[in-house]
Parts: structure tokens; sequence; C-alpha cells
């Protein structure tokens, strides 16, 4: 099974939580034979790259190197990140099961892979705009809403990493609750729980996996 | 090829949403390539009252949710309108069994769309750049300006080839971004002559006096009414012009110099000579450039000078700022009068030349319609442009993405 995830940060980037708990994500999946490719960015560390422990990743950069803000800084970005993820698609001769797409940065690209390639996305929830912005409304926070709420209404599945969460983006967002997976991190049958909502999305159940 | 040259246009102006020159543009260039046996979608943004598919002329247009909330400035604006492009295309692209040739991308309004449909479906893209941040602002002073300067960049970096309307802007697109020589291809911009031609016999006396006494003669600007048209000086050319010339000056279109100028023009008792008509409806704008007895073109920047070929296809003389696009149209003294940019007593000179000789501006306007005529013809236009794409797909097809 071949899954790409998108993450706007990945080590040696570390910004928030969200670096590290990718990491730990790809080299988990690796362990269980899978296959992820993780597409994230650095300002100068470009290019396909074998990682330690067997996680492949594909760092881009902005091509447009001025921005206002991190708006544009992201929108810019979303090309690249589709180039990279196309790149992976076609070298691997379209074999390709699903995008794991982490936070709001790479929605834009997940949904375009969507339309075009048929490839089925995942929206992984580390936050939300309207906690981050504490309910700020200003264009600036309702464009990142709107591509928040692009994400959840195209993912096939949504997960999120508590019970809170799940009931907030269900408030925020109205999304329908059994769209939403909730698997804490650090739960026990964390790993488990991640395959089987891959594998939900995909078709077919786990256990052929787990055999192979 | 199995199937027909196909070809996906990208454009965030298409008639009836028309801002500038771009959607003139690739309205008459898609209809002139479908006559030409090519198949072309444009994808563009909407516009009330429009439907969000309709079959015009042969060409498919299909027109995307342009992004309605509000924004933090017109940039942000683009980015966001092309997730939503992107994402229709890309529908689009995919319902068509992936069947499009080629990406023809114009602008950096539309640079995002036309770089990921590139690389989603590895199929060519092709730039038209129409005009430049740094060309439009005459310099690159803010990181905003700058931004878009990049995009710019970016998009005629990934461009398979740069088309550009005329000689100054593939010299002026060749600096600005470090572009090779061979990457860049030179297809004039054209007019629709017959449109010209349509209702030669009404008579247009009545028409012209809701803007002229008859014994004025009509001076015309057309053009968006910003600093980079020269539209403030041509306003403070007009004094100049009205002590040789008894003549009314008709303004027509919109901008944030229109309020400053009319207050000017009010301020120096010249109000019942200027007339400001905002935006007009095609046929007004048709029957205006055909009443006129002159047309003034007095840009600062003029990549290409579109109103320049419309006064010379509907048979009024123009005179023209020596600059940019203008400076190839124009022939001096053969098919038009060049002045100097920024120089109202230069402009004044040349329109009261036009005004007074009437041997002579009839000499101008009979040449500058054969120009017309002949060059900046759309079907001529469209095969060239056919020409480009297939040499292009002949590339395309020895390279690894084929």
């Amino acid at each position: 099974m071949r899954v790409i995830i998108f993450s706007w940060e990945f080590p040696p980037r570390i910004v928030g939580e969200l670096a590290n708990y990718v990491r730990a994500l790809a080299v988990q999946l690796v362990k269980n034979n899978m296959e992820p490719y993780v597409v994230t960015y650095h300002d100068y560390l470009t290019g396909p790259y074998e990682e330690p422990k067997g996680t492949k990743t594909y760092r881009v950069t902005n091509p447009v190197r001025t921005h206002i803000g991190v708006l544009t800084w992201v929108l810019t970005l979303n090309q690249e990140v589709e180039r990279a993820a196309a790149n992976i698609y076609y070298k691997s001769n379209k074999q390709i099961d699903l995008i794991d797409t982490h936070d709001w940065h790479f929605i834009p690209a997940a949904v375009t892979l969507k339309k075009a390639l048929n490839l089925p996305f995942i929206y992984s929830v580390e936050s939300l705009e309207e906690h981050r912005s504490h309910g700020a409304n200003s264009p600036f926070n309702m464009a990142i809403k709107s591509i928040e709420w692009l994400g959840l209404y195209e993912a096939k599945k949504v997960i999120v990493k508590s019970e809170w969460m799940q009931d907030e983006v269900t408030r925020i967002y109205k999304v329908p609750i059994d769209k939403i997976k909730v698997i804490p991190p650090k739960s026990t049958t964390w790993m488990k729980e991640i395959l089987e909502t891959y594998k939900s999305v995909i078709g077919g159940s786990v256990s052929e996996w787990l055999t192979n | 090829m199995a199937h027909e040259l196909t070809v996906m246009m990208l454009t965030w102006e298409f008639p009836p949403r028309i801002i500038g020159g771009i959607s003139p543009h690739v309205y008459n260039l898609s209809k002139s390539l479908a006559k030409n046996d090519v198949k072309v979608y444009v994808v563009t943004c909407d516009f009330p009252g429009a439907p969000q598919h309709e079959v015009v002329e042969g060409v498919e247009v299909f027109r995307i949710d342009s992004y309605k909330n509000p924004s933090p400035d017109f940039a942000t604006w683009v980015y966001l309108m092309n997730i939503n492009m992107q994402k229709e295309a890309a529908a689009l692209v995919n319902s068509l069994d992936g069947k499009v040739d080629i990406f023809h991308a114009h602008d950096w309004l539309v640079a995002n769309s036309g770089i990921g449909l590139k690389h989603v479906f590895r199929k060519p893209l092709l730039a038209t750049i129409h005009s430049t941040e740094i060309g439009r602002r005459n310099g690159i002073h803010f990181d905003y300006e700058r931004m878009i300067h990049e995009t710019e960049a970016w998009l005629t970096y990934e461009a398979w080839k740069v088309i550009c309307c005329s000689n100054y802007m593939v010299s002026h697109v060749k600096w600005a971004f470090g572009l090779p020589e061979d990457k860049m291809i030179m297809i004039p911009n054209g007019v629709n002559i017959q449109e010209y031609e349509k209702n030669q016999n009404v008579d247009l006396s009545l028409f012209r006096r809701r803007f002229a006494l008859p014994e004025e003669k009509i001076v015309l600007f057309v053009g968006r009414l910003v600093y980079e048209k020269g539209i403030h000086v041509l306003i403070n050319a007009v004094p100049k012009v009205l002590e040789k010339v008894n003549a009314k000056f008709v303004v027509v279109g919109n901008g944030y110099m229109k309020e400053p100028l009319s207050n000017l023009v009010k301020s120096i008792g010249l109000a019942h000579k200027v007339i400001f008509t905002g935006f007009v409806d095609d046929e007004t704008l048709r029957n205006l450039q055909k009443c006129a007895d002159v047309s003034v073109v007095p840009s600062l920047f003029e990549p290409f000078g579109i109103v320049a070929i419309e006064a010379m296809a509907a048979t009024t003389p123009v005179v023209v700022s020596d600059t940019g696009g203008l400076s190839e149209i124009v022939e001096h003294d053969v098919t038009g009068v060049k002045v100097y940019p920024n120089n109202p007593n230069s402009l004044a000179w040349g329109i009261a030349k036009v005004l007074l000789d009437e041997n002579y501006a009839n000499r101008l306007k009979n040449n500058a319609y054969k120009k017309a005529q002949e060059k900046y013809n759309w079907d001529k236009i469209s095969q060239q442009t056919k020409t480009v794409y297939e040499a292009v797909l002949n590339e395309y097809s020895k390279s690894f993405w084929a």
C-alpha cells in the first residue's frame, strides 16, 4: 500500500508537534510493510530523499520567494507539492492508494489530485484556525477557514486526535460525525486504527495487509 | 494525432466578464482556433447571469466559482480563486479522460492553475504574457509587487513557450525574467474588423449628437483610467488643443483617476468640453470609434495597444504615444501620428494636426485600415497560434512525459 503524506513540517524542519508526529507515523507505516512518501517543505534541502528507517521524503521549496503573509506563501507552495506528488505517482506507475494531508496547508493540492487522478484523501486535523486565531473573522482567517472547510468537504475521512476535536469539527464545520475518526496518538491501538482508517478509504480489510 | 488538437485556455476574464484586454483576446483567439479545427475549452471566472457552462461559437466555456468571501488583498484573492479554478479544471480534464493536449495560461492571474495542471497531467503549458507587474508599476517597489513579479517569473519558467503580442513585449519579458530568446514567440493581437463593418449604412449623426455639437470634432480616449494609460496627459492637452480647434473630448472607461481628473476638468472650467462616459456597451463603443474624428492612445506603458488597432479598423485616424507596442503598430505619417510619451504639448500638436488637415487624416485612416486587415486578422493569428501548438506537441512527443 502506498500513501503520500502531506505535511508542512517534517524533521529537520520542526515548527510544532506535527513534524515528529508525522515522522513517527511514517516510521510505523514502514514497520507495517506500507510504503509511505512524505511530501514536505524545506527552504533548500529539496528533492527526493531516503530517510533513516526506510521513509521516503520529497521536499519542495517555494518558487515565489517574496510573500506578504503565510497565506500567499502556502498557496504558491501547493503547486510544488502537486509536482512532487505527481512525480511519485507517475514513477510508481500510478500505483498510489491514498493521500493523507495534515492540517490545512496542502488541502488545495490534495483536492486537485483527487479531482485529476481520482486519488482519495484523508484530512488529518492537528489544529483548526478557529482555535489558532481565537475566533477572529478577518478576510485572512476566513480564507484559511474556507480551505479547512474544503478539505473537510472533499476528504473521504477525517482523522482527529481527541474526542474534543471531533466535537469541534462537528460544531464549527457541521461535518457528519461518522466521517470523523478519533485516533489518539498515545493509544496502544494507534497504528492499528490508522491502518484500519486507511483501509476503509481504499477498500478491503486490514487483515490482508497484516498477513502479507 | 488520434483526436483533434485540444487546448484548455485558462483566463480570469472572458465575456461577459471584461476587465481589460485579456477577455476579448481569449474570446477572439478561441473562436478563431475553433474555426481552424482546434477543440478549445475555456476555464474562467464566473459572472452574474452568465451560465456555468455554455458553447460559444464552437468554444466550450466553463465558469468557476471565483471565491467571493472578502479577501485580504487582490493578489491573495487571485491565489484563492486559483484553488477553485485548478480544482474545476482538473475535474474537467479527468471527465475528458485526460484528452487535453495543451494548457494555455494568460498572465500570472492563472499561473497557479496552469502550473499545477501541467504537472498533475504531465502536459505542456504555454503562457501568453499580456503585461508585467514591473511594467505596470514602472519598477518593483514593494514586497506585494515583488511577489506578483516572481509569480510571473515562475509562470514563464514553467511554460514550454512564452507568447507575447509585440516585439516590444518580447524584449521586455526577456529582460524582466531573464528568459532565453528561443523560448519567446511573437504573435500579434488582433481586431475583429467585421464588427466594424456591420451596419455601415446606418446614419450615426443622431448618435453623435449625444456626445458632441455638430461643429465640434470628437477626440476619443478608450481605456482604463489609470496612470499607465496616460489619461492625465490627455486632460493636460485639452486646453492646448482647444486653442486651435473646437473639439469635444470623450473619455470611455473607469479607474481610480476618474474622480480627480473630472474634478480638475471642472476646476479649469472645461466640464462642457470633456465627457466621462464610464464603461459603455460594445455597440456604443464601436459607434463612438466610428464617429470619432481622432482616437488618442497616450499610454506611458503599453504592451500592445489594442485600442489603436480598433480605431484603425473603425477607420478613425490615431494619435499614439511612441512607446511599447504602439511604436510598432503605427508608422508615423503613414498609418497614424506618433507623439512623445508623457508630453501634453506633443500630444496636443498631434491631435490638432489630424483635426486641421482633412486630407492628411484621410490618408492616415485609409492606410491604417489596410494594415489592420492584413496584419491584425484573427484568422491569421489563430493559425500562427496553432502552428505553435503543433510544434510544442511535436517536441513534447519526444520527451519522457509523453
